[in-house]
């Protein structure tokens, strides 16, 4: 079955993983900006990502007939560091314009501080008045549920955000519904041990249906899978789900909810 | 905010316990093996918070209360302060 990642670090994975994800369906895939592993010291070091998501991973995916897109801005854990974060954000229109780039993202807390606030504000603003979508990165762990809402309370109380351009990811079952019930998307992410395996993906897509719901691998440098949207599919079809159901989620959602930038392209006809 | 899909159908339990049975004996071994660990290993962690977050986890899937995993999860989360963005001063 085609399917499409919608969050899914590619820098941090090899050619050969491109090939892989083609192999299993992966038709398309999205790309936000993330921690390296490190902090990073200058804007420069962000104007090179940024080329690297705009111009290189998109050449690496063409390769298998994937198509790669992006989003841009500096992380939550990097944006502790107010001043470089203002900077970086100075910056990002430059790439605006990039024929991949569908939005800011993924912007978020990590440990909930005031600076983190601050910086996620700055990038909605942005987002906002470039007229651009908005991916959403949410805490792990135990600070997952204080982030999630310190985030909702952000995003619904700046009346220019429209809440169906927005993609709140990681969400969990303590988080899901919230999301949902204020109007936004929400992306589950299948990482090994920190956020959510396809079998509890898919009680969550059982209990809240498909609507504005995806999937995503959020493969990166660490211990991820990036083919655990087969996984979920797989895990459907054992459970007996109708083909139309798994499509809506792993391939129908995302499309909708990327078609909404200009820069989203027509996928060819799906199997 | 309604869904404009409906929800799945729900599934057969006799059958869902069917299939998952195996897969739930292993989780519950490992959790038991690692509360033997900790049993045979020196010292104690009885007062420890995340030893007293596992056993109030534990509780929860024992209750007759539905919504187990989401309960779990809100055990292992910091609390939310409404006032927050008053007490960070972003208004």
């Amino acid at each position: 079955m085609d399917y499409i990642d919608p969050h899914i670090h590619m820098v941090s994975r090899t050619t050969d993983d491109y090939e892989t994800l083609a192999r299993m369906g992966c038709v398309a895939m999205s790309e936000p900006a993330f921690w390296a592993g490190f902090d990073r010291g200058s804007v420069e070091s962000f104007r090179d990502y940024f080329r690297q998501l705009t111009q290189f991973e998109p050449k690496r995916a063409a390769q298998f007939g994937i198509q790669h897109y992006t989003w841009l801005c500096i992380n939550a854990k990097e944006a502790e560091n107010v001043s470089l974060s203002r900077e970086i954000i100075a910056m990002i229109p430059e790439f605006l314009s990039e024929s991949n780039v569908l939005g800011i993202g993924e912007i978020g807390l990590n440990k909930n501080t005031k600076n983190e606030s601050t910086i996620f504000l700055e990038h909605v603003d942005l987002a906002v008045r470039y007229g651009q979508q908005i991916l959403i990165h949410t805490p792990h762990l135990e600070d997952k549920f204080q982030g999630t809402k310190m985030i909702l309370d952000m995003l619904v109380s700046d009346s220019r955000v429209d809440r169906s351009r927005v993609l709140v990811d990681h969400v969990e079952e303590h988080t899901i519904q919230e999301v949902l019930d204020r109007g936004f998307w929400a992306g589950m992410t299948l990482y090994p041990v920190t956020k959510c395996t396809p079998a509890r993906a898919a009680d969550m897509i059982e209990k809240y249906g498909t609507e504005r719901l995806m999937a995503n691998s959020a493969g990166d440098w660490g211990p991820s899978k990036p083919t655990a949207i087969p996984d979920l599919i797989m895990e459907l079809k054992r459970r007996g789900h109708s083909r139309d159901l798994i499509r809506r989620v792993v391939y129908e959602n995302p499309c909708k909810f990327f078609s909404q930038s200009k820069n989203f392209k027509a996928l060819p006809a799906s199997s | 905010m309604m869904s404009n899909d409906p929800k799945p159908a729900a599934r057969d339990a006799q059958k869902i316990l069917t299939e998952e049975f195996f897969i739930a004996r292993s989780k519950i071994l490992d959790l038991a093996a690692t509360l033997d660990r900790l049993d045979r290993a020196n010292g104690s962690v009885d007062q420890l918070q995340q030893r007293k977050l596992l056993q109030q986890g534990m509780e929860i899937l024992l209750d007759d209360q539905p919504d187990k995993a989401k309960r779990v999860q809100l055990l292992m989360s910091r609390p939310y302060d409404p006032d927050w963005r008053k007490n960070y001063g972003l208004h």
